[in-house]
């Protein structure tokens, strides 16, 4: 294992595929960040993964553990990671030297996606343009806590242990509305008051529905236009508030003492990292999948892997999609591949809508299907672009075409055998792509339900009418699909996204299920294959990174300076016993007793017998209690509904558990 | 500063790594493991963290089920949603264990209990079968590599094909002879040979020689075909199989002195030896069996329960076997012997290890066991005792043993009253002295 600065620049023969990437992106209309590409090998790999993607991170014995586990998957069983690629300007990303060159292409054109994805998705907006890059903040981090650890007043164990307690609350932070350097008395009136506003103007944007819009954000920022509260709480950024609030404990005298700068400090920099990696933890299923499905468009359909390297390709992408259950690169794939083909859809039915003499009653009867796709088929030359053929572009609309690299190929100077796409313009390209008259999804446009049609018809624009279905289908964008796939990606995250596409086809066809312990038999069970209870299920394990959401509810609970957190309980309880581990840590950071107000499943009397015999199905009762740690004793107590009742909601329906259980 | 200091951290924080395999023998869950892959878990650290009930939260999964199927291992976690991104084909969950050959786990015994065995090459081996990893041109058409054979005709078909109809039509442009043509599909790296114009050339009929007036006329007309397109359109219905393809799976051929080992395992499993005692039996055992298989070429085990008779059986059963009978230990040691004629002391490295809590008739110790033990030629004997520190006992077959065989290094006998005692017994069985 080494530590010096490690990777090597990337080697010579990756020179050009990585220049004709970035240009072949660029044409798709991708945007990516500049992109710095490092060969690494396997141990250099593992350390990469275990500190995140960084090349220094923070002295901490965790990314010991996260290498040791690493190293010791061993090659065979584990799958090996092809590359590692960080969020930052220029982005930098690392192969792994053993790949093959078919590898290193395909990853290549994944990574030239997740950079164009971090540059334009509006949630990494929340990372402040003007910092120096991710790598020289980690790396600066690096150094002040490594001179925290250097001092000769304490020692490395000491500023770990300080670590250790804050790192279990790097998710109770306030991730949607971005990190504010503003102190937590002074909620910044204007400020937040006008972001608050435009994220409402967002998520109504975006189409969320009311029950997950009220489920997974904050009410604050969906009302139109809040009160600045009058005091800080409640305030879905713990961190922010033990920072500002929080005491150390000191255990030789036994009372709460002021954290010292250095402590401060830590809470500062563990909180920058856990606002830095939240977008990428809030988006993994869109990225993922937005980076599988233009890995595929460049190495596939646009012949970036040469002719003897595509079954190279192929095993390599059955690998990445292969694995079971929710792959966030299978999943995400499909669903950008179902937003494509749904705009592609509604841009021609609109068209064809716009006949005179068709309705969307008569449209199924009137129109063959076959013949709008064989219309829709790209022109002849532009598919078949090559060195024998190239003159042929002459023949098809010149928005299609690239004029002056036209020229240069007819001259010989661009290899249109191995770079056809070097001669298309964008809207050559999502011609040559166009979804809906790819084979396999040829299907999709005859698949319409009448329902779509119909409320296509409904709100059809005034517009241009047409004589007949030839001059309809000439009118229709072949980038609409693109256009509106790169509209989303701007706009989006993984709650929303899932909850705006994930529809039953998409559930029915992958044989998605829901499951749920069952009491009874003492194991999990398939619960539900009814698309509403595994949409359910999915945006529990999405919203708000799969965890319970925690925050402060009061710094002064019952005037006694106690900490009074909430957990905004929604059908699911907590682990308790992971609860009260973290209240441990939490005394650690406010100095004095700390509280939580949550809600626990209890069954009583009748029902306990029943439950353990499997009798009958049972419906434990929700009950508030309060847990409180004083620093020595956990104390646990009933309380009145009223008393959670402003942060609790039992109608989400995240529990899919059948009535005859 | 750097990695290596977090390493070193965690090993201070997680308990040093070393001490894993230590535990593991000890405590761990043996189950979980077979003769070719040991299983150790591995050790996490974790920080506590607000989370859901697990029992509670369910999830998500994928296959085709109907409701109420169980679900094993909560399938389709979409593991821990940690910070890092794009690691595309690492591979989530079956990352509990860390597993090791048995040729590591000697190794790493080796390491931690400071054991230095040398297992003694017996068989002279002409030839041995390694694995099919060579390929050679040449060999028995069931050691035919298919795929390898498949795939490079494929290659061969997307990098050479070419559309040979177009290139007939090539030849019959005017002016065009088998010089042209070939210097014409040279520029544009299709890769046909000149030998093919000339016999194609020679071919078509004088008359049809002149049928299109240019290359560009005819292009108009029929523009040539990649063959992708050809594929796309099923013209390509075979791939052209090639001779100089065929690629015989090969073993590799060694000569050299084979290291066997035949170890017999012997285990009371009469009324009075209970769970505990048996789990002590299968904590010692199944580790040296382990390290064994990891020391020898060729390691080949055998496995006697007893109470009055003696009888074989499988390793799936031997630790889970319990019977009613009395004891009597020398019926196994007949059949040991019985059983050993198959494997010469000659060729074959011995290793007869016997367990039990000591219940014998002394008789039978004395005047079968002991002479048996004499009898039966082996690198080592051992015995080991199982006995929890509370259960009382009134057998002595341990204590004559080692009466006797006071004098003699291949002959051990160990004691094993709870978890902590088996790396040591452990490392008194194979100690260098007794089996060297």
């Amino acid at each position: 294992m080494t530590h010096e600065p490690l990777p090597h620049l990337i080697a010579a023969e990756l020179d050009a595929p990585v220049q004709h990437a970035t240009e072949l992106a660029t044409r798709l209309g991708l945007d990516p960040y500049p992109v710095n590409f490092w060969i690494v090998d396997y141990d250099e790999m593992n350390q990469l993964i275990a500190y995140e993607g960084f090349q220094k991170r923070y002295p901490h014995w965790r990314w010991g553990m996260q290498y040791d586990q690493r190293s010791k998957m061993d090659r065979f069983h584990a799958g090996k990671a092809f590359e590692i690629v960080n969020n930052d300007n220029p982005a930098s990303a690392f192969l792994q030297e053993s790949n093959t060159l078919a590898d290193q292409k395909a990853v290549i054109t994944h990574v030239m996606a997740h950079a164009d994805f971090f540059k334009q998705n509006e949630w990494f907006e929340t990372i402040d343009p003007e910092d120096p890059g991710a790598a020289a903040m980690m790396a600066s981090h690096a150094d002040r806590i490594h001179s925290f650890m250097d001092d000769p007043d304490r020692d490395r164990e000491e500023v770990e242990r300080w670590i250790d307690h804050i790192l279990c609350l790097t998710d109770t932070i306030d991730q949607h509305g971005g990190m504010s350097d503003a102190r937590t008395e002074t909620p910044s009136e204007s400020d937040d008051r006008s972001d608050q506003r435009a994220l409402a103007d967002r998520l109504s944007d975006l189409g969320v529905r009311d029950e997950v819009r009220d489920a997974v954000f904050e009410d604050r920022w969906t009302e139109e236009g809040p009160e600045p509260p009058e005091v800080d709480t409640p305030q879905a950024d713990v961190l922010a508030y033990l920072r500002d609030h929080g005491k150390q404990f000191d255990e030789e005298t036994g009372r709460a003492t002021e954290m010292e700068d250095w402590q401060r400090e830590v809470i500062d920099i563990l909180r920058a990292e856990a606002y830095y990696f939240a977008p990428q933890r809030m988006t993994k299923v869109m990225n993922e999948g937005w980076s599988a499905y233009w890995e595929s468009v460049m190495m596939a359909d646009e012949g970036f892997a040469n002719p003897d390297e595509i079954l190279d390709y192929a095993d390599h992408l059955a690998e990445v999609l292969a694995s079971p259950g929710l792959n966030p690169y299978a999943l995400g794939k499909y669903l950008w591949e179902y937003v494509e083909n749904t705009v592609n859809r509604r841009e021609v039915l609109e068209q064809l809508l716009r006949v005179d003499g068709i309705t969307w009653r008569t449209l199924p009867r009137i129109v063959d299907f076959d013949d709008v796709l064989a219309a829709l088929d790209p022109p002849e030359p532009l598919e078949r672009v090559g060195s024998n053929t190239v003159d042929d572009l002459r023949t098809v609309d010149p928005v299609y075409v690239d004029e002056s690299a036209l020229e240069r190929a007819i001259d010989g100077n661009i290899d249109v055998d191995r770079y056809p796409w070097k001669v298309l313009t964008y809207e050559g390209l999502a011609r040559r792509n166009y979804s809906l008259t790819k084979p396999r999804f040829r299907g999709f446009l005859a698949r319409v339900e009448d329902a779509e049609l119909e409320r296509l018809d409904r709100y059809l624009t005034d517009g241009d009418r047409y004589d007949d279905i030839e001059d309809a289908l000439s009118a229709v964008t072949f980038t609409a699909g693109w256009d509106r796939m790169r509209e989303i990606r701007r706009s989006h995250n993984d709650i929303t996204f899932l909850d705006a596409f994930l529809t039953r086809e998409f559930i029915e066809d992958r044989s998605y299920f829901a499951y749920e312990f069952d009491h009874a038999s003492g194991q999990f069970r398939v619960s539900s294959t009814d698309y509403d209870a595994v949409r359910q299920k999915l945006l529990l394990q999405f919203t708000n990174f799969g965890k319970p959401r925690i925050s402060v509810q009061d710094g002064n609970y019952e005037n006694r300076n106690e900490l009074l957190l909430g957990h905004h309980y929604n059908g699911i309880s907590l682990d308790i016993a992971a609860a009260r581990d973290t209240l441990e840590r939490i005394f650690q950071l406010w100095g004095r007793p700390v509280n939580l107000h949550t809600v626990v499943k209890t069954v009583e009397g009748e029902d306990l017998a029943a439950l353990e015999s499997g009798d009958r199905r049972i419906n434990p009762e929700e009950r508030a209690i309060s847990i409180r740690y004083d620093g020595e004793t956990f104390d646990m107590k009933p309380l009145a509904w009223e008393d959670v009742e402003s942060f609790v909601d039992t109608e989400l329906g995240y529990d899919t558990t059948p009535d005859d259980w | 500063m750097g990695l290596r200091d977090d390493l070193e951290r965690f090993r201070v924080v997680g308990e040093d790594r070393r001490d894993d395999l230590t535990d593991f023998i000890r405590y761990g869950d043996l189950g979980a493991s077979d003769e070719r892959e040991i299983r150790i878990p591995i050790k996490i650290v974790e920080l506590p963290e607000f989370r859901y009930d697990p029992l509670d939260q369910g999830g998500v999964g994928a296959g085709e089920v109907d409701v109420g199927d169980p679900v094993d291992g909560r399938p389709g976690e979409d593991g821990d949603g940690d910070g890092s991104d794009g690691e595309p084909g690492s591979e989530r969950g079956e990352h509990n264990y860390y597993r090791m050959d048995p040729e590591e786990f000697a190794q790493q015994l080796d390491e931690e209990l400071g054991l230095d065995l040398e297992p003694k090459g017996k068989r002279v081996i002409e030839r041995t079968e390694g694995a099919f990893t060579d390929r050679s041109r040449a060999g028995p058409e069931s050691m035919l590599d298919l795929k390898h054979l498949f795939v490079q005709g494929l290659k061969r078909t997307l990098v050479t094909d070419f559309d040979e109809e177009f290139l007939e039509e090539l030849l019959k442009v005017e002016g065009i002879g088998p010089d042209e043509a070939f210097a014409w599909a040279r520029q544009r790296h299709i890769r046909v040979s000149k030998q093919w114009f000339v016999e194609t050339h020679a071919g078509i009929p004088a008359d049809k020689r002149d049928v299109w007036p240019s290359i560009d006329a005819l292009t108009a007309a029929r523009a040539p075909q990649s063959v992708v397109d050809r594929m796309r359109a099923g013209e390509i219905d075979r791939i052209p199989l090639r001779r100089e393809d065929e690629r015989y799976r090969h073993p590799e051929i060694i000569e050299e002195y084979e290291r066997n080992v035949v170890v017999v395992n012997i285990r009371d499993v009469s009324g009075s030896m209970r769970a505990k005692k048996r789990e002590l039996v299968e904590r010692t055992f199944t580790p040296l069996d382990w390290y064994l298989q990891g020391k020898y070429d060729n390691a080949e085990f055998v496995y006697i329960a007893h109470d009055a008779e003696a009888w074989e059986v499988g390793r799936q059963e031997f630790f889970g076997i319990e019977s009613g009978g009395g004891t009597r230990i020398s019926s196994a040691y007949e059949l040991a012997e019985e059983c050993l004629t198959a494997y010469p002391f000659s060729e074959w490295n011995r290793f007869v290890f016997a367990a039990g809590d000591s219940e014998n008739a002394p008789a039978d110790t004395q005047d079968r066991v002991i002479p048996l033990m004499e009898a039966i030629d082996a690198n080592l004997h051992a015995y080991l005792e199982t006995r929890p520190r509370d259960a009382s006992t009134r057998g002595r077959h341990a204590a004559l043993l080692e009466d006797y065989f006071v004098e003699q290094d291949d002959v051990v006998v160990s004691y094993v009253h709870d978890e902590g005692d088996v790396t040591s017994a452990i490392k008194e069985i194979l100690r260098p002295e007794t089996v060297s």
